[in-house]
């Protein structure tokens, strides 16, 4: 029993770094097993070649990254990179007003404003994009009110269209964008704005040559942290975009479930993964911190 | 004076844009009819056919199982990581650590998907509740580590721990006594926050619940493919509802531990 409370001391005071290791390792083993493996087992997957059932043929080559820049898969990639870039605009464009709100006009409101933000992020996107279903439909609420009032004669197709797409990503990502806006807007120090209008500054020329030079990291911040993640956006595009307007994410999925092609599946996933380290590494030399 | 008043009618509208879907939803779900979003009176029956399917709370039973498994799972080697980076003097590789506690955050969800499901599958493992749940634990990971950490930080118990050990506690004693108490709403706070992400998680499971495994959202999903229904939107409802619940309790929490600590 002494020495078990000993041995456990010891982990817990790290005075040796091994103690730190061990401490960690159970984490770590289970990040390792769980995630550097399977994403390492993708790479290699990639490198192989799809039998004629199904099965993995381990005849290494790129031939599965050629296929991906090939005419019949290219115009995903751009659509998805495309759409990514879109969604990326329109949020920053939506939410830099509301970050400045919060930042200098919200007050006692702000704390419950931001955790209000952060509702589409907590509740099941499935439930989220559900929603949309039933506004957006042929049967839908906008559809219904519009031919009730005479504005329309037959409903209009808005779902399963690039718009309700790109409706459903701003949506789901807009979260993300603010509140690293936010972040950079709360750090500028208010006296720094109050110069300019005390040196007849307008209010729109303070906010022109102060705030918004001094707002650039989160802008580059927020943009990343919308861009990465919705390059592999999955469900978006599955609920909202039908059979045509699917992405990359849609695009792996059907490799590994429907088609069994999961060399070139793993190549795509690849691709996904290396336009995601890269959008990390940009961002960790823009983080406002650093 | 109109300027301000145009900005905060802007937020406003994008609060709608995020609450309205949901509202919606809600509405419709005790909306007495089959086909239709045209109000046609209050009823509580689609909620009463849920309570009828057998299938449906199947689903909820697996789902409510794999959260509470991911959950504690999640907060035992949370709890151990954090500890580790937060208290002990520095070590190498400590950065290298932190970033991939963090990495479950930021990989995609359909690549870890792809990833575990072939990793699973070519390794020869079934593609099972233990799986599923290895998976879960693995994306609720950054939120205990992080609620952990947080604590550990902002807390007073590094001084408390060191005086309980120069009256000649040994470190272990001093953890029990005193840091895990004062850990105790954090890593409650985690829990919830962990039990939340897994029970709404649906693409992880999409890839990996082999045949027969039936999570809720799952089931959701595959409802939702014969179109909407007001099952869908009660069942949503129920789902919302628990997120929601799950959220407040966890605030209520974290208020009731900050109100502790400062009288």
């Amino acid at each position: 029993m002494k020495a078990l409370e000993r041995a456990l001391s010891w982990l817990l005071s790290g005075r040796r770094q091994t103690a730190s290791h061990a401490l960690l390792a159970p984490a770590v083993l289970w990040l390792l097993i769980f995630l550097v493996t399977p994403a390492l087992g993708l790479v290699a997957l990639s490198l192989a070649r799809n039998g004629a059932y199904g099965d993995v043929v381990w005849s290494l080559g790129l031939r599965n990254y050629r296929r991906a820049f090939a005419p019949q898969f290219a115009p995903v990639l751009l659509r998805t990179v495309g759409f990514a870039s879109a969604t990326t605009a329109l949020c920053l464009l939506l939410g830099y007003p509301l970050a400045y709100f919060l930042s200098f006009r919200a007050g006692r409101w702000r704390g419950a404003l931001i955790i209000a933000l952060m509702v589409p992020f907590w509740t099941s996107s499935l439930v989220a994009f559900y929603s949309w279903m039933i506004i957006l439909g042929k049967e839908g609420l906008i559809n219904a009110a519009l031919m009730r009032f005479g504005f329309l004669s037959s409903p209009m197709g808005m779902l399963y269209t690039p718009f309700s797409v790109l409706l459903g990503l701003v949506y789901f990502y807009l979260p993300f964008t603010v509140l690293p806006l936010y972040g950079s807007l709360e750090k500028i120090p208010r006296q720094y704005v109050e110069a300019a209008y005390d040196l007849g500054a307008p209010r729109w020329a303070a906010f022109r040559e102060v705030t918004l030079p001094l707002s650039l990291p989160g802008v580059i911040a927020g943009a990343l942290l919308t861009f990465i993640p919705c390059l592999g956006d999955f469900l978006t595009a599955e609920l909202l975009g039908g059979p045509r307007y699917y992405l990359l994410g849609n695009l792996i999925s059907n490799q590994f479930l429907m088609a069994q092609d999961w060399p070139f599946g793993a190549a795509l996933t690849s691709l996904l993964l290396a336009g995601m380290i890269a959008g990390l590494w940009l961002y960790r030399r823009w983080e406002p911190d650093a | 004076m109109s300027r301000k008043r145009g900005l905060a009618a802007y937020c406003s509208a994008l609060y709608a844009f995020l609450y309205v879907p949901l509202a919606v939803m809600t509405v419709f779900s005790f909306n007495d009819a089959r086909r239709n979003v045209v109000w046609r009176g209050f009823t509580f029956k689609w909620y009463a056919l849920l309570a009828k399917d057998a299938e449906l709370i199947g689903a909820t039973t697996t789902s409510l199982e794999l959260a509470a498994a991911a959950a504690a799972i999640s907060a035992l080697l949370g709890v151990l990581a954090a500890y580790a980076m937060v208290r002990h003097k520095p070590f190498r590789g400590r950065e290298a650590y932190g970033a991939l506690l963090d990495a479950p955050l930021m990989i995609p969800e359909v690549a870890l998907g792809v990833g575990l499901l072939s990793f699973l599958v070519r390794a020869g493992f079934e593609l099972d509740f233990g799986a599923l749940a290895c998976a879960h634990a693995l994306i609720c990971l950054p939120y205990t580590v992080g609620a952990v950490r947080a604590r550990l930080k902002s807390s007073a118990g590094e001084r408390l721990e060191e005086a309980a050990m120069d009256l000649g506690a040994s470190e272990w004693l001093a953890f029990v006594k005193i840091t895990l108490p004062l850990l105790m709403p954090a890593i409650v706070s985690g829990c919830l926050l962990a039990f939340t992400v897994s029970f709404e998680d649906f693409v992880t499971s999409f890839f990996l619940a082999g045949i027969g495994l039936v999570t809720l959202p799952i089931k959701i999903y595959s409802m939702m493919k014969f179109g909407v229904t007001p099952e869908i939107n009660a069942l949503s409802t129920v789902l919302l509802t628990a997120t929601f619940l799950l959220l407040g309790l966890n605030a209520w929490l974290a208020a009731r531990s900050d109100a502790r600590a400062r009288t």
